[in-house]
């Protein structure tokens, strides 16, 4: 479907797009843990860790981990292309709305 | 289970504005809150300082209970400001948290250079000199703090406060001791609950 319509198989993913949605809230420059993104997002951290891969893989994200024992962190943010990618992808979905409503047609 | 799923476009639509209210709600520091908090502490504590000194002839300062009552009420708003802007940026890290700290840094050095000014001074210059550095001080203080809060997020709605609350805070130059803190609890305080209102229909508007 994702291929279909244009959009972005590696974000066109629920969670991997709530992942994406959620750190572009954040201020270039800053990252989140990886504690409160899973807070957020809701998912096990196994499978969190699986759509983070994916994205990383695809340059969307990067985590880093830092600190040791009781204060290690892991911080997850968004690159500068996976910004531009969800921007792309929130554009197609948009005109693929718009075209839906203009036709009268549900897309899928 | 891995959320893997093929999905329509009307359930990604669905998931970018739940994603995007939830982030924005959960991650993102509430402006009018926090307005709010300072607002009432311009409005309420001000005032009740400018009533105490209402009709004073001559002029003598305010009553030490109001003057308590900005203190308490102080530290009220800066203790709820600090939860709210706590919870916010929780497990958040970089740049604005650095930012943030250096802002909150320049406000803190700027109002305990006021408080030594207004120390030095007291015995030397007029009642109403002193009333603008102590009273509209803080306020010119908290416009500054905001216009320069506003260039981290390109935030015009704090530059406009920022803005205005320099002006009033500098017009209280011309004014004697009771107008001053009137000005300041009206048009300071009434600006802050303004920002607080506007700043709460944006955020229902997703902006």
């Amino acid at each position: 479907m994702a291929a279909e319509t244009g959009l972005d198989p590696v974000i066109h993913a629920p969670a991997r797009l709530r992942v994406m949605v959620t750190l572009a809230t954040l201020r270039d420059g800053d990252d989140l843990s990886f504690t409160r993104l899973q807070e957020l997002i809701g998912l096990t951290p196994g499978n969190l860790i699986t759509h983070l891969r994916k994205l990383e893989d695809a340059g969307y994200v990067t985590t880093a981990k830092s600190g040791s024992g009781v204060n290690a962190r892991t911080s997850v943010s968004l690159s500068r292309v996976g910004r531009k990618a969800l921007d792309t992808y929130t554009a197609v979905l948009r005109q693929l709305l718009d075209s839906a409503s203009t036709n009268g047609t549900s897309p899928h | 289970m891995l959320e893997d799923q093929d999905m329509s476009v009307q359930e990604a639509a669905a998931v970018v504005r739940h994603a995007r209210a939830r982030a924005r709600r959960e991650l993102v520091i509430s402006a009018p809150l926090v307005y709010a908090a300072w607002g009432l502490v311009w409005l309420i504590g001000y005032g009740a300082m400018w009533l105490s000194v209402r009709g004073q002839h001559p002029y003598t300062g305010p009553s030490g209970v109001s003057i308590a009552a900005v203190f308490v009420l102080a530290a009220f708003a800066a203790a709820a400001v600090l939860v709210i802007i706590s919870k916010a940026v929780a497990g958040i890290d970089g740049q604005s948290v650095r930012y943030r700290r250096i802002i909150l840094a320049a406000w803190a050095t700027g109002y305990l250079i006021l408080l030594i000014v207004q120390a030095a001074i007291s015995s030397s210059v007029s009642t109403r000199t002193l009333a603008f550095v102590g009273f509209a001080g803080p306020l010119l203080l908290a416009g500054l703090t905001y216009i320069l809060a506003s260039a981290l997020g390109r935030n015009r709605p704090a530059f406009a406060l920022g803005a205005w609350l320099v002006i009033v805070g500098a017009s209280c130059a011309w004014l004697a001791p009771a107008a001053v803190l009137a000005t300041c609890a009206l048009a300071g305080g009434g600006a802050f609950l303004l920002m607080s209102v506007i700043g709460t229909r944006l955020r229902a508007h997703g902006r």
